[in-house]
């Protein structure tokens, strides 16, 4: 189909939380609520945010060196970044050749229908 | 295929409250709504100013009886003119900001619904069948097959949000409890036939032609479901790809323009009553707007049976199905994205915020007939009910040659023969199921609906 006959918006929205990696049991799971904290699971902490949050902003940096209009917004407990004009399967590939994978982020991708399209 | 605005604009964030005042779905249910509110104030204070503006061209056979009826009317029809400009160049300046484009095309369509109207109501068209809304989708579709639409017309062609508009209005003729019966009815009757028709598609497209199975799903989600909303909904939720999603949707508009024309066809032939026959529409027409042309073509009747079907019956539980298909789609097709589980928000997310201000519009108008007496009543009819049903008259005309003159066919066809295939097959399973449900067993009951 020719890209002037495309029927709709495609908005491709990738989650990046801090706290946690998606299938991976988080860090604050041995702090919040235990009692008798052990110093170990602080430092725990502190690897799995310092690691985290790097990748995050090296997932961020690729993102946005590949196509630079990105909405990006920063939230308590995660980093959202939402693009109108780029397809999340070359976003995806970008990240994956780079060695992240589908763990390290959440994608919803939404299809509008082009304003004023039946 | 439709307008779309060549302005490069940036990504926003989306969501939030922002979404009351930057969706289409919320204009249509505000804009709607503010007529319905100045309807009752004018008659409260004895105003007869939506009675004045509403015109109701008269059937003729001599066309100077036409012609003098619009020049008698003339302070009306730009009274009328004004009026709708009004209020969408507001919508619109939200929305897209193109107010300047909008009212040279919004010009250009208001004269050419007078003049579709004017020529529908010729004696000579009524006897052949061929009444405004068909008249105007013909007249649409011949100009945008023929001719290049330029830009400023385009912005002006906002079929969905003229239908979206009219259906909003329509909640004003339609008693509250009236929907809720009807609506559970319409619900059970379409779940049958979406379901039936969803797996056809989905099972036609993945083992007969081989398609992915997310290109499937969105095909078969537009075939039965409710159309374009669906088509899109459904493609984002099993992450489908641009192209499919838009394939999908160029089927949905090319069948709902073909069944446009055959569905009151083959309703004359079967000389199927206008109850059942808007019941039929409901389910067979892919689409709410091209849907209410089929309605419209055959009468008032049928238009209420057929929103309650489509409306109530389908649109509404769109989220729904969503939520269902992304449960599919990450716990059966592929875990890849197995952390983005489906949210139960995400049905409200999805469902179709102009229902409500239908459902409003309904709750309004039944509470305020409820606390009157007779004469009140009748008044309440005159002045209220009859000029909001003649606004949404208006609209739907907008809506009718909207479609067409944003429909071009050839483009629309480009999609590659086997999804047409497919997708033909849910549609040679959704129409005489439908016909059996809507016309055989429910026949008697949709008579009823009046």
């Amino acid at each position: 189909m020719h890209k002037d006959n495309e029927t709709c918006v495609q908005r491709a929205r990738f989650f990046f939380y801090f706290f946690e990696k998606p299938k991976e049991t988080p860090p604050f799971d041995q702090i919040v609520k235990v009692k008798q904290v052990k110093p170990e699971a602080i430092r725990n902490l502190n690897k799995f945010l310092t690691s985290r949050l790097e990748r995050i902003a090296t997932m961020m940096e690729l993102l946005t060196e590949v196509h630079k209009d990105w909405a990006i917004t920063g939230k308590k407990d995660y980093i959202l970044m939402e693009t109108e004009s780029y397809d999340f399967n070359a976003s995806l590939q970008i990240l994956k050749e780079h060695g992240f994978d589908d763990s390290e982020f959440i994608l919803k991708v939404e299809y509008t229908r082009k304003w004023g399209v039946l | 295929m439709g307008y779309a605005s060549t302005a490069k604009k940036s990504t926003v964030p989306a969501g939030g409250w922002s979404d009351l005042w930057r969706q289409e779905d919320y204009w249509a249910m505000w804009l709607g709504l503010t007529i319905i509110l100045l309807a009752i104030v004018f008659w409260s204070i004895g105003n007869n100013f939506m009675n004045w503006i509403v015109l109701k061209i008269p059937s003729y056979s001599d066309y100077r009886t036409a012609i003098s009826y619009l020049t008698s009317h003339k302070s009306a029809i730009l009274a009328l003119y004004l009026f709708f400009l009004i209020l969408f160049s507001i919508a619109v300046k939200v929305l897209s900001g193109e107010v300047q484009r909008f009212l040279v095309g919004f010009t250009f369509l208001f004269s050419m619904s007078i003049l579709v109207s004017v020529w529908g109501s010729w004696d000579v068209m009524k006897r052949y069948n061929f009444e405004t809304p068909l008249l105007a989708l013909v007249v649409g579709l011949v100009i945008s097959n023929f001719l290049k639409i330029p830009y400023w017309l385009s912005t002006a062609l906002q079929t969905q949000f003229y239908v979206k508009l009219g259906i909003v209005l329509m909640g004003a003729s339609l008693p509250f409890t009236l929907i809720i019966q009807a609506g559970s009815t319409a619900f059970a009757q379409a779940t049958i036939i979406s379901l039936a028709t969803f797996l056809t598609i989905y099972w036609t497209g993945t083992r007969v032609f081989a398609l992915d199975k997310r290109f499937a799903a969105t095909l078969a989600a537009g075939g039965s479901i409710c159309g374009v909303s669906a088509s899109i909904a459904i493609g984002g939720t099993v992450k489908a790809e641009k192209q499919h999603v838009s394939i999908a949707i160029s089927l949905v508009i090319l069948w709902s323009i073909i069944m446009i024309f055959i569905l009151p066809l083959a309703i004359k032939a079967l000389n199927i009553l206008p109850g059942p026959a808007g019941a039929w529409i409901g389910t067979a027409e892919f689409a709410d707007a091209p849907g209410m042309a089929a309605a419209a073509a055959i009468n008032e009747q049928a238009i209420k049976t057929f929103t309650l079907m489509k409306v109530v019956g389908r649109d509404m539980f769109i989220g729904i199905w969503c939520f269902i298909m992304a449960l599919t789609s990450i716990t059966r097709w592929d875990k890849r994205y197995a952390g983005t589980n489906p949210n139960a928000l995400d049905i409200w997310i999805r469902f179709p915020k102009f229902v409500l201000g239908f459902i409003v519009a309904s709750i309004i108008i039944t509470i305020l007939a409820a606390s009157a007496n007779g004469v009140t009543s009748k008044a309440i009819d005159n002045n209220i009910i009859n000029p909001i049903s003649e606004l949404r008259n208006w609209a739907f005309i907008f809506t009718f040659l909207s479609i067409g003159l944003s429909s071009r066919l050839k483009e629309l066809a480009s999609v590659g023969w086997k999804p047409f295939a497919a997708f033909t097959a849910g549609v040679l399973i959704n129409i005489p199921l439908g016909y059996l449900l809507s016309v055989v067993i429910m026949g008697n009951y949709w008579i009823t609906i009046k």
